[in-house]
């Protein structure tokens, strides 16, 4: 849900007396989401589940950060300690590691960092599906705040428990109403990793294009191209991912394919300017210039953000359509 | 001191640089990117996420009793323009601690923002 200016600094768990002072805390805290789980108004699926696969790296010092995503990079597939790590997530100053670190970090290990709804059900969800959550959380208070990461990787809804491998210790057990209120604090803040070509279970769609469109900035082609595939199975009417999938054929040329996915979104949302606008590039360069410019004059009256954009195509369509035998390209 | 020869050789590589700037930027200009449409999906991520605080229970009850029509104000939401979006969900984030549960002073923050948003009050600037 809502990110904020990540502070990074990450506890330790030597600091007993704070976890006293969170345990006296929670009890005169709401904890809604804990009521919701216990009284069992919010349907689960499985009552409880213990990845017990996931590896431990017990973490040195403050590096919580490199443990904690070393745990879930190692758990899907990589050869990686929280030592490759350090010098990528760990600031020194702040004892800690920045979210957008971490983030940046699993992307460059070729992992989709997908951000989970900020809900305990959802952590129990993926948990379920044998995916590791890992989760920012502040062990002390707001105005004293002990940041921490560490990574669910188990929950027992009887006794109301997550399984955490956090710090030193390699089954934490944490009550639902203690992880509610320090997770509260980080506003929530979890992550699975995705293989591109894998889905979240508790995902959404637009939630899931924005992830995987970051993850494209520096992605192999071919990989973004996979998890876009993927998440057109479960959301094949997703005008984003139905752009996204156009823009990668159009951007090899494979004009066809593209057009394709253009009116597949046209068909949806009849005004949506972009993909008029791209199906109007698609058939320009396959010389379909009459019906190329109805597109691109559809775009101009729509309007919207890029309109310049549209203004240029069809600006450059008529252009062509002025030149004989124009061969379609620039 | 550049020598005349030195000059031109910028000049020449400038002169280079640009034009080929240009072609890259015509063969390409007419093409919504994938980044743009997901810099849009973005502000829907967060309108919707606005929208879901019009629908929490303790909102809607507090508003309701300062006199706010939540559909109303649901609606000023969708008509809000991307960059106010933006903005309100930046102040949202600052709030002491999330909007997830509210703590008392975050609630009553949260509910200033919202009577902005809804046009009762003008609190916050650009809203």
């Amino acid at each position: 849900m809502f990110t904020y200016p990540p502070s990074g600094l990450c506890t330790w768990l030597r600091h007993v007396p704070f976890f006293l002072l969170v345990l006296l805390l929670s009890g005169c805290v709401a904890t809604p989401q804990t009521d919701a789980l216990l009284s069992g108004s919010q349907p689960v699926e499985s009552s409880s589940m213990e990845l017990r696969d996931v590896p431990f790296f017990p973490q040195e010092k403050y590096q919580c950060g490199p443990a904690a995503l070393a745990t879930v990079l190692a758990n899907s597939g990589l050869e990686v300690e929280p030592s490759d790590l350090v010098p990528l997530v760990y600031v020194p100053e702040r004892k800690g590691s920045f979210q957008v670190e971490m983030l940046a970090t699993a992307r460059q290990y070729n992992r989709i960092p997908y951000q989970i709804a900020p809900q305990l059900s959802a952590v129990i969800a993926e948990v379920s599906e044998g995916n590791p959550v890992l989760v920012l959380q502040n062990l002390g208070i707001d105005w004293f705040p002990q940041w921490h990461y560490a990574v669910v990787v188990g929950f027992d809804l009887e006794r109301g428990e997550f399984i955490l491998r956090s710090g030193e210790i390699e089954r934490r057990i944490t009550s639902f109403k203690a992880f509610e209120n320090t997770w509260r604090r980080s506003q929530f803040w979890g992550i699975t990793l995705l293989k591109p070509g894998a889905l979240p279970v508790t995902g959404e769609e637009k939630a899931y294009f924005v992830a995987l469109s970051t993850y494209a900035e520096h992605a192999p082609e071919d990989e973004v191209f996979k998890a876009m595939s993927a998440g057109l199975q479960r959301w094949p009417d997703s005008k984003y991912l139905l752009m996204g999938v156009g823009n990668h054929y159009a951007q090899r040329q494979q004009l066809a394919e593209a057009a394709a996915a253009y009116r597949r979104v046209i068909e949806l949302f009849p005004d949506y300017a972009p993909a008029h606008n791209n199906l109007a590039w698609v058939l320009g360069e396959q010389e379909q210039i009459v019906s190329a410019r109805q597109h691109a004059a559809m775009a101009v009256k729509l309007g919207g953000p890029h309109l310049a954009q549209y203004r240029l195509t069809l600006r450059e369509l008529e252009k062509m359509a002025g030149h004989d035998n124009s061969p379609g390209k620039q | 001191m550049l020598t005349v020869k030195m000059k031109r050789y910028i000049c020449c590589t400038l002169v280079l640089l640009l034009t080929t700037a240009g072609v890259q930027a015509s063969a390409q200009a007419a093409l919504i990117g994938t980044q743009q449409v997901a810099n849009e999906a973005s502000v829907e991520v967060q309108r919707d996420e606005l929208q879901t605080l019009f629908a929490r229970d303790d909102v809607v009850q507090k508003l309701s009793s300062l006199g706010v029509d939540v559909a109303d104000a649901q609606q000023r939401v969708a008509n809000l323009s991307d960059a106010e979006v933006a903005q309100l969900h930046e102040q949202i984030n600052d709030l002491p601690a999330g909007a997830g549960a509210l703590g008392t002073i975050a609630l009553v923050l949260l509910i200033l923002i919202l009577l902005d948003v809804a046009g009762v009050t003008d609190i916050f600037p650009k809203i």
